[in-house]
């Protein structure tokens, strides 16, 4: 569904993304991993828009949308999540989490009464009822990152992008999360690619494939199980071979 | 003949686009480190005139002791607002700073007005003039003209040789990575905003040099104006820039103004003034970042 | 459902109300009626400011431009047309379309650059073209020139002295009641509407609405459009019909712009009610203030405004919106 092929990105003598070629299925759970400075945020602004590429190309469902802005991208099913979450502060959630059905895959099939219903739909899923009436931006962290993921879901996306560094968050608070997504995703066959520092346990509990980046380039593109085994990987992150 | 009266326009263009220069100096400063646009600014330049007006009609002394005295009222005032208002507005939208800059000048020229009422004012200082061939030059202009530079050159060592101006470089350039170094970036913010009015206030000295009448509380505005487009000539957020693009600025000033004249059934003044717009837009549409900017 | 489709409607009633109310007092109390079109002028030009800066949160610093091209619309219609036979209030009606449509085109072309730029940049840019405008209009003599437009005469040569009489000192002001009451419509529209969600959302943070499917571009396009026609109406109505002159040092002065952003941010921007109270509280403040203290209004308001931004962004209606959430009284409070 989603294929990026040899995409490079450059700022000035810099290459942030050399030559990533990847795909990513219907349904598929990926972690794309890698240490500060490997390109991971760079490649996902690219699949996400943000940034178009200098060389290769990005398709989505054999369209190529290498340069199209990233409003072009949500319709077509591309939903992502931020680092840190964004949702919009003084709209209510249940306005944040509308906000994505009316412009997100179904935005000519419904109204803002629809988008008022799916919203609350999902709301439920998510386990935020309570907090339906809340303006965003007087939630907890935890709170906030659960109205994001809503909103992104509330689009009815093929693929989501989840731009994750869940370090700081509790591991049960992880875990619930992971589970959270992984239950949601499967029901509506969504593609779920999460970009985390390092291989652990959010990766771990939901990725069935992981792709390592390593100063802009991938090194690794293999079942999770395998790439944690990779002595490739063990490398770079300790930075020398490993000794066996 | 017209050759030769263009190029006497043409000088006294860039002897005042010097002094245009430097007052947009701090306008590009306050820019560059704090992402303000002080759209008060004129209303500071008024308040520098008004202490050259002090000084000489009030103290009797000459002029060029009122670009110290207004400097140092310059950062004071800057010290003042920043602390009261500029600091809570940092975190907030832009549109919350700009508007507070804007209540900012309306306030001082409204204290202005009650002090001083709302008639117009002025003063003679007379030192002789030179003649440079193709035109004549009034001494107090060319102070004003050497004043500008030098200033404008102190300004460039203390950016580049102190501890104080390369802290304030650094951020401009990454205020994170500035306050990683260990600079202490909230006096950063202080220092710039204080810096940038005294210059500002300075610079309103340095007009009346060169314009020693119409020195009224709202004759700020028309200086607000040119200064946006000189920065947006130079680069907002550069006071380099904001020099080299006050001189482009002065020379296109004037000789637009003979060209202009030329042609019957314009009005050149306002036609200057159109053109000057007309460049910022274009500027805006073409090249934001400035004929000198860099980004 | 049906009912909650008329309740999503519901604040109107309010806005409604006070205009209604407005125009009862100027009406019924003897020698109210300039006080009353003053205060109706401000709320228009509020509820029309408004509908950019309260949806977008960008600041127009050139907005009276609109006004002021709003203006010589009606000024050109009225001295051109009016010794067509049998135009009578023709040239009114077609003054005012005049007016939308040179607000329209303005508004395009200081879109085309100014949108696309954020922040100061694009409050530099507005401000260019407000002057910039102007001293062409002065400069190359267009309409007129500095010398602007008169024509009273020719409106009475149109509609008889005594209609124009009537029009200029009573119908032009129950236009812009009218037009005020438009506005108002339109923002709640607007609110209600996918327009209003997306608007929300850029001002909120453009590039995680891109990101959620908004093109930004678009909607601010559409918000600045409309604010800017509804100036260019209410100049039409408010100054040059009224008046029946236009001077461009009068039409492009920048006070008004300041006015119109005294007015939604003490009302609350970004709301329903705001610019009408916003409107009433600096409307009557400083008719009060210009009784007893004059010359003194801008000094006390400067610092009210500083005071506002640093202290209550929010305006008095953004309160009073957070403090009537989701209560029975709310559902009238937008």
């Amino acid at each position: 569904m989603l294929k990026l092929n040899d995409v490079t990105k450059r700022f000035g003598g810099l290459i942030a993304v050399n030559r990533v070629s990847l795909e990513i299925k219907r349904g598929e759970f990926v972690g794309i991993v890698g240490p500060n400075g490997s390109g991971k945020t760079t490649l996902f602004n690219v699949i996400s828009g943000v940034y178009y590429p200098d060389g290769g190309k990005v398709l989505f469902e054999d369209r190529d949308i290498s340069f199209f802005p990233p409003y072009k991208r949500a319709p077509l099913g591309i939903g992502r999540t931020f680092q840190i979450p964004r949702p919009f502060g003084s709209a209510t959630v249940r306005e944040n989490v509308a906000v994505g059905a009316m412009f997100g895959t179904m935005r000519d099939k419904v109204g803002v009464d629809e988008s008022m219903v799916i919203a609350d739909e999902v709301i439920e899923r998510v386990g935020l009822q309570e907090h339906r009436n809340k303006p965003a931006g007087t939630l907890t962290p935890v709170e906030k990152k659960l109205t994001e993921i809503a909103r992104a879901l509330a689009m009815k996306p093929k693929l989501l992008l989840m731009d994750e560094a869940m370090a700081g968050m509790h591991p049960n608070d992880i875990d619930q999360m992971v589970s959270l997504v992984k239950t949601l995703a499967k029901e509506q066959n969504i593609a779920v690619v999460a970009m985390v520092e390092h291989i652990m346990r959010a990766v771990v509990g939901m990725a069935e494939k992981v792709i390592v980046l390593h100063q802009g380039a991938k090194i690794v593109d293999a079942p999770t199980q395998k790439a944690l085994r990779d002595p490739k990987v063990i490398e770079v992150y300790l930075g020398h071979p490993l000794e066996r | 003949m017209f050759g030769i009266q263009l190029a006497g326009n043409l000088l006294q263009g860039l002897v005042l686009g010097a002094v245009y220069g430097m007052a947009t100096m701090g306008l590009s400063l306050i820019f560059g480190v704090l992402k303000v646009v002080n759209v008060g600014h004129g209303a500071f330049m008024m308040v520098g005139a008004f202490v050259a007006l002090w000084v000489f009609n009030g103290l009797g002394l000459s002029p060029i002791w009122a670009i110290p005295a207004a400097f140092v009222l310059g950062m004071a005032l800057g010290f003042i607002f920043f602390h009261t208002s500029m600091k809570r507005l940092i975190k907030a939208p832009e549109l919350a700073s700009l508007l507070a800059t804007f209540a900012l000048g309306i306030l001082l020229e409204e204290t202005v007005k009650l002090i001083y009422g709302a008639d117009f004012h002025g003063y003679n200082w007379i030192v002789g003039k030179v003649s440079m061939g193709i035109t004549v030059m009034p001494m107090s202009k060319i102070y004003a003209f050497v004043g500008s530079i030098l200033i404008a050159l102190i300004l460039y060592f203390w950016f580049t040789k102190t501890r104080g101006g390369t802290a304030l470089t650094c951020v401009v350039e990454d205020s994170e990575g500035a306050r990683v170094c260990g600079i202490n970036v909230g006096r950063a913010y202080a220092l710039s905003f204080s810096l940038g009015i005294g210059l500002t206030v300075a610079s309103g000295v340095l007009l009346t040099m060169f314009i020693p009448v119409g020195i009224s509380p709202y004759m700020g505005g028309v200086y607000t104006l040119k200064a946006f487009v000189i920065a947006v000539l130079g680069g907002l957020g550069s006071p380099y820039g904001a020099f080299f693009g006050g001189l482009i600025f002065g020379l296109l000033e004037n000789g637009s103004y003979s060209l202009f004249a030329l042609i019957p059934g314009l009005e050149p003044f306002a036609m200057t003034r159109f053109f000057s717009f007309l460049i910022l837009l274009l500027i805006l549409l073409i090249k934001p970042t400035g004929l000198l900017g860099t980004k | 459902m049906k009912e909650s489709k008329i309740t999503k409607y519901y604040p109107l009633i309010p806005v409604c109300a006070t205009y209604l109310a407005l125009f009862i007092i100027g009406e019924s109390v003897p020698g109210m009626w300039q006080l009353v079109a003053m205060l109706a002028f401000y709320c228009a030009i509020g509820q029309a400011f408004n509908i950019f800066l309260g949806m977008t949160g960008y600041v127009d610093f050139g907005y009276v431009a609109f006004m002021g091209v709003g203006a010589y619309g009606m000024a050109l219609s009225v001295e051109r047309l009016h010794m067509v036979e049998g135009i009578g209030m023709g040239v009114v009606f077609l003054g005012l379309l005049l007016a939308v449509v040179l607000a329209t085109l303005l508004s395009l072309a200081v879109g085309a650059v100014a949108l696309r730029l954020r922040g100061a940049y694009f409050a530099i840019a507005t401000i260019g073209v407000n002057e910039g405008f102007r001293y062409l209009i002065e400069g190359a003599k267009l309409w007129g020139g500095s010398e602007g437009i008169v024509f009273y005469g020719q409106l009475a040569k149109a509609l008889g002295s005594e209609t124009a009489s009537q029009v200029s000192t009573f119908w032009a002001d129950v236009f812009v009641f009218l037009i005020a009451f438009m506005a108002a419509c339109i923002t709640i529209v607007y609110m209600r509407s996918k327009i209003g969600y997306a608007l929300t959302a850029l001002r909120e943070d453009e590039d995680a609405a891109k990101v959620m499917g908004i093109n930004v571009t678009k909607y601010k396009i559409i918000a600045f459009i409309t604010s800017a026609s509804v100036a260019g109406l209410i100049g039409a109505a408010g100054w040059a019909l009224k008046l029946t002159n236009v001077f461009p040092p009068q039409v492009f002065e920048i006070h008004y712009t300041v006015e119109c952003i005294i007015i939604v941010l003490l009302g609350g921007a970004g709301t329903l009610l705001g610019p009408p109270v916003g409107a009433l509280v600096y409307g009557l403040a400083k008719y009060w203030l210009s009784v007893i203290i004059p010359g003194f209004q801008l000094f006390i308001f400067a610092p009210i405004i500083l005071v506002v931004i640093v202290v209550f962004p929010e305006g008095i209606m953004g309160l009073v919106k957070k403090r009537w959430r989701g209560t029975g009284l709310g559902k009238f409070i937008e």
